[in-house]
């Protein structure tokens, strides 16, 4: 089958050099051969291969880089003379590494740096693979960047160094590790012996790393990719610097800033606890986004339709997916919300909810009578009470002043926000208060106008909030880290823009993701946006994906005026109150079924949005529907929980400082 | 040409409700709006203004209070030219915690020479009645800690704002003319932490 003969790349770099003085005389000056290094899967067989960019061999062979002028690099083959293997593949990638098949540029070892292909010309006699199986040891070295030299076993000549000016070292050492055994020679500490197991071993070692046991192979490696690839983005940056023309303010070192939040973010403990390595995501094709519908939200009547006569939710499958397509009536959300955030089981009937009711009732007054009857005398030794309510004190006289549940002085919902938040004190006392979680409560105190309800439904809230609020901040580090795998997979030339800006870590994501967009939108907006992303359709972590569509509708701004680390933090500031709800919805729900669709999704994206990888489903790809729905939303059927960042939701692309 | 821009950096910090923000949007959109909310994150506003003959672009920067959001507000000290410390004089405690405010911009901030960094200490909210901390408290913890500016403002009346912010300002000017009688301009920082220099591939 022509699928078994189709290479895969498992790692490509560009910007990996041969310095190719000759030796002989040593005067000639040093000439460095940019070109790309790949490791490539080839019908099982691992393979390196090292291509000297502008490559001026006979043009009708020639590999050449362009037609995409961002920063990924898409290869496209030149006009010409075609090989017949060509005919049958489609992909860019498969087709450049056959073409390079068509003129035998691989498996020809070669041992003195001319036994390749088309020595007609300078520059290809640099150009060399081999099969790792071929490869005895690898030594690295440094000299302000670091450079390898391979030794092949049946030769006593190395190849040429590849240096890399670049970055990528790490991760190609990484790569090959994932294949062949690395381990350190005896009598030298800057080489590594190579041995490769057969060939069935390394297919079930390669499925091995497709699981989560991917972080015992590599619990070896410590983290060496995040600060290579954090050179790599310095160079971006003076490229980026360099197309700007220097400035002429002198600006003040956003990057030292820059660093410090990269240190924080990633925090080491995700690197560490979880799976310390990465996938090499090469560019993957998602393909076009597809057309979605809106709809209008749920009626009061229609709501009353999925009530059997006990008060139990019928259809409920149903039911969320009209959620999540168009949102509610304000007249229902009373009611809906209360299911949606988990208070009330879909299943219960209309007396257990009221029996429900009443003992929660009961449990509230419990907590609040706690709080209320501490004298001052016992407040005086409870710093942390007072400090709690002081802060509760400030914050609720700064939540939502101008709506008109809470305007004016000495409005009542000012008392029950305050008491609410007082009463969740009790609640999770080593939480306590902590500023944003005003604004969780605010929308639910507003659509539920009792203190009770409000009070467990918010607690529903923040069942899933809870670890943005930790000291730690967990939550947040692990948001920011998902976000930014995902904002990779969908737009590597931003990701990449961003990255040359200091701004990877995604920092200015702070607010959004700490309160879910509450000060992004409007309030009505803000009520919509959360009863869509309660029904837990379409996916898990949607909220990551209305990010991404944000940023989906602001990149084009952010890179054509060349924003920095400062201006792009007040560029997506002052997006707040600006943004339109239903165009966001729209485009995070086509971004999801963009990648569902997408054929060869990494597993730290299958991970985030939780999309189950079972290939019982060949058909899938043509269901315009996201049917999963039905199984998925067993799962979260407790309604709670399900948005909750699980520590081994982890990705495997090691985040940039 | 006329003469050259240079941007400053300042950086105002106190205890949350004391009016942060306020001062901030009072300055720069010369607004005031007693329903604004509590900062989230980190925000900056820009002002450009001549002081002194010399054209500045301030760029001011707000943080959230909070213990909790500390090691991501940290991080946005670096840099800074100028350190706004900021109580309410309303609230005897915001006054309390400038000392710690103080301490935790020098260490965050990477500041060289702490006992020359220009810090202006702004006493907040003139305009409510029932005071707690007195002007003579005030100004002798500044002239104990560093012998700093002290201004006492409203942001809600607008009363000594703008002059705060020049002050800070012709603090910053001044030092910078003290350092480039000593430094050649476009020197490279040598000793800026190198970043992660010694990348080992194993």
């Amino acid at each position: 089958m022509a699928a078994d003969t189709l290479p895969k790349v498992i790692y490509e770099h560009e910007g990996v050099f041969i310095h190719s003085n000759s030796d002989d005389d040593g005067l000639e000056q040093d000439l460095l051969l940019s070109g790309s290094l790949r490791i490539v899967d080839k019908d099982g067989e691992i393979i390196v291969e090292y291509r000297p960019l502008e490559d001026s061999v006979d043009p009708s062979n020639m590999l050449c880089a362009g037609k995409d002028s961002s920063s990924v690099m898409e290869w496209a083959q030149c006009p010409g003379e075609r090989s017949h293997q060509l005919l049958e593949t489609q992909q860019s990638y498969e087709t450049e590494w056959d073409m390079v098949n068509a003129v035998s540029f691989k498996r020809k070892p070669c041992t003195n740096g001319e036994g390749t292909l088309n020595h007609s010309h300078e520059r290809s006699r640099w150009a060399f693979s081999f099969s790792i199986s071929d490869l005895r040891s690898i030594t690295i070295k440094e000299e302000g960047w670091s450079y390898l030299v391979f030794k092949l076993k049946e030769s006593s000549t190395s190849l040429p160094a590849l240096h890399f000016h670049q970055g990528g070292s790490t991760e190609f050492l990484d790569s090959l590790r994932r294949y062949s055994l690395l381990s350190e020679a005896p009598d030298d500490d800057t080489c590594f012996l190579v041995s490769t197991p057969n060939r069935a071993l390394s297919q079930s070692f390669e499925n091995l790393l497709d699981d989560n046991n991917f972080g015992l192979v590599h619990k070896l490696k410590k983290d060496p990719y995040v600060t290579t690839l954090g050179s790599f983005s310095k160079v971006t940056n003076y490229i980026f610097d360099a197309i700007r023309g220097s400035e002429e303010q002198h600006q003040r070192p956003p990057e030292e800033v820059a660093d410090l939040l990269g240190e924080i973010i990633p925090g080491l403990e995700i690197n560490q606890q979880e799976e310390p390595g990465f996938e090499v995501i090469t560019r993957i094709d998602l393909g076009t986004r597809p057309e979605v519908q809106r709809r209008g939200p749920l009626s009061a009547e229609d709501w009353a339709k999925h009530l059997d006569p006990e008060g139990r939710m019928l259809n409920i499958a149903h039911l969320k997916q009209v959620i999540f397509k168009g949102g509610l009536c304000h007249a229902v959300r009373k009611e809906a919300w209360k299911f949606l955030l988990g208070y009330f089981p879909w299943d219960s009937t209309l007396e257990e909810r009221k029996a429900l009711q009443r003992a929660k009732t009961d449990e509230y007054f419990r907590m609040k009578l706690q709080w209320k009857s501490v004298s001052e005398e016992q407040e005086r030794r409870n710093s942390r009470l007072r400090d709690y309510r002081s802060l509760i004190e400030k914050d609720v006289n700064r939540t939502d002043r101008t709506n008109r549940f809470y305007e004016g002085i000495d409005n009542p919902g000012l008392v029950l926000l305050h008491d609410i938040l007082m009463t969740y004190c009790m609640y999770d006392f080593d939480l306590g208060y902590v500023q944003g979680m005003s604004d969780l409560l605010s929308p639910i105190l507003y659509v539920m106008e009792n203190e009770v309800d409000a009070f467990w439904c918010f607690v529903s809230f923040m069942d899933q909030m809870h670890q943005n609020f930790e000291e730690q901040m967990q939550g947040m580090k692990t948001q920011l880290i998902q976000l930014s795998t995902l904002l990779r997979l969908l737009d590597l030339a931003f990701w990449n823009y961003l990255e040359s800006q200091d701004s990877g870590y995604l920092y200015f994501c702070f607010r959004w993701l700490l309160i879910r967009f509450k000060r992004e939108l409007s309030f009505q907006d803000v009520l919509r946006l959360w009863e869509v992303m309660w029904t837990g359709l379409p996916c898990q972590n949607f909220h990551l994906l209305v990010c991404c569509a944000i940023l989906d509708s602001e990149k084009h701004k952010i890179m054509e005026e060349n924003y920095g680390f400062n201006e792009i933090l007040k560029h997506i500031n002052e997006l707040s109150m600006k943004l339109d709800i239903e165009e966001i919805l729209h485009k995070a729900e086509a971004i999801c079924l963009q990648i569902k669709s997408c054929k060869d999704l990494p597993h730290s994206i299958s991970d985030i949005l939780g999309f189950t990888t079972d290939a019982a489903e060949p058909g899938s790809q043509e269901s315009p529907r996201p049917a999963r729905p039905t199984h998925q939303q067993e799962a979260f059927s407790n309604g709670h929980g399900h948005l909750r960042e699980t520590s081994h939701n982890s990705c495997k692309v090691a985040f940039i400082s | 040409m006329t003469a050259k821009t240079s941007l400053l950096k300042v950086i105002l910090l106190g205890d949350g409700g004391v009016g942060k923000s306020s001062l901030m949007n009072r300055y720069v959109t010369n607004k005031f709006d007693t329903h604004l909310f509590h900062t989230i994150g980190v925000e900056f506003l820009n002002k450009d203004l001549e002081v002194d003959g010399h054209l500045v672009t301030l760029q001011i920067w707000d943080t959230a209070g909070q213990e909790r959001f500390r090691s991501l507000r940290t991080p946005f000290y670096r840099g800074s030219d100028c350190c706004l410390l900021t109580f309410s004089v309303d609230d005897n405690q915001s006054f309390l915690n400038l000392g710690n405010w103080k301490k935790e911009f020098i260490y965050y901030a990477d500041v060289k020479e702490p006992e020359k960094f220009p810090f202006v200490i702004l006493g907040n909210k003139l305009d409510v009645s029932e005071r707690q901390v007195s002007t003579e408290d005030a100004k002798q913890w500044c002239q104990e800690n560093g012998n700093y500016p002290y201004y006492e403002t409203s942001a809600k009346d607008a009363t000594n704002v703008a002059v705060a912010f020049e002050e800070a300002v012709r603090r910053v000017l001044a030092m910078e003319e003290r350092t480039d009688h000593l430094i050649p301009t476009d020197t490279v920082n040598l000793h800026r932490k190198p970043r992660s220099t010694a990348t080992c591939c194993s």
